[in-house]
């Protein structure tokens, strides 16, 4: 079979792979894991979320509802510029009509094993079709985004405020994030 | 992930989002927020789960739709590999397991003093 149906793998250090394997796949990995997620993560987010939170409430019923996804798995297209494996703040743009064999993922920091098999693990695209063909959603919009691992969050400030002006550009209603 | 949430909301986008990780989604300070209990690489579930994956989008268009303060995270309560999960017919339903955490995670939040 010549036809490939899978995203592509952006090879990371061996070591890496190991490591992430093991997180994801044993109790003592996921509890290092999410030891680790919270030491990184917990002293940056206090310092950039203090103020209010924001709110914007559906303003139509989501059967009329334009929805889009945004993911931080490291999901982008094949053909696209990778995400720097180390730390990234960039996105990359997905079609509406992406398809998982024209996906890559560039991100070490989790085990893309089950991701690769199943690209909706991550960026549920194809389901989300689905629901828009069911009538559950108005429409799957036309531009989804992927983002890669990024070590200092105060980077991804200036991109999210660029990805709220796309999204509001592109009239999507909902935003769904998905993590790595 | 949260803080990106956040710029986009605050641009005027609904958003929802899934966490692994809940004192991360906490502290993220986030619009809304589902807490799901499953490995890293794993936040719509098992790969072919089919009925699984739909589950949680549903559970995401019912917190977009019922969510009535900034600020929640709802606990989902599914077991990773220890749960059945129906097919998906009327999509204007929350599930049981989805009114129930919200319900939850509404008691748990501080209710803002009028």
């Amino acid at each position: 079979m010549n036809h490939q149906t899978s995203p592509r793998r952006t090879p990371a250090n061996p070591v890496m792979e190991a490591l992430m394997h093991w997180v994801s796949g044993t109790g003592r990995g996921q509890a290092l894991g999410h030891w680790l997620s919270r030491t990184i993560a917990l002293p940056q987010l206090r310092r950039l979320t203090s103020d209010a939170i924001p709110w914007s409430p559906l303003q139509r019923p989501l059967r009329e509802a334009t929805v889009a996804l945004v993911t931080t798995s490291g999901v982008h297209l094949r053909d696209d510029r990778p995400f720097a494996l180390a730390s990234d703040p960039t996105f990359r743009v997905i079609p509406r009509t992406a398809e998982a064999d024209d996906l890559a993922i560039s991100h070490q920091a989790y085990d893309r094993t089950d991701a690769l098999r199943d690209i909706n693990l991550v960026f549920p695209l194809p389901r989300l079709r689905e629901l828009e063909a069911e009538g559950a959603i108005g429409r799957v919009a036309e531009r989804h985004y992927g983002f890669g691992l990024v070590g200092q969050a105060a980077e991804l400030v200036a991109p999210g405020q660029e990805l709220g002006r796309l999204l509001k550009r592109d009239h999507v209603d909902l935003a769904l994030f998905v993590p790595a | 992930m949260g803080l990106l949430a956040r710029e986009v909301e605050a641009a005027g986008v609904t958003t929802v989002g899934l966490a692994l990780v809940r004192e991360v989604a906490v502290a993220a300070h986030a619009p809304r927020l589902l807490f799901v209990h499953w490995p890293f690489g794993h936040a719509l579930g098992e790969p072919g789960g089919v009925e699984q994956q739909r589950t949680v989008l549903r559970d995401m268009l019912s917190l977009a739709r019922r969510a009535p303060q900034p600020g929640l995270v709802v606990d989902l309560p599914y077991r990773w590999r220890r749960e059945s999960y129906p097919p998906i017919t009327d999509w204007t339903l929350d599930s049981e397991a989805f009114a129930a955490a919200l319900a939850r995670a509404l008691e748990a939040a501080t209710l803002p003093v009028e």
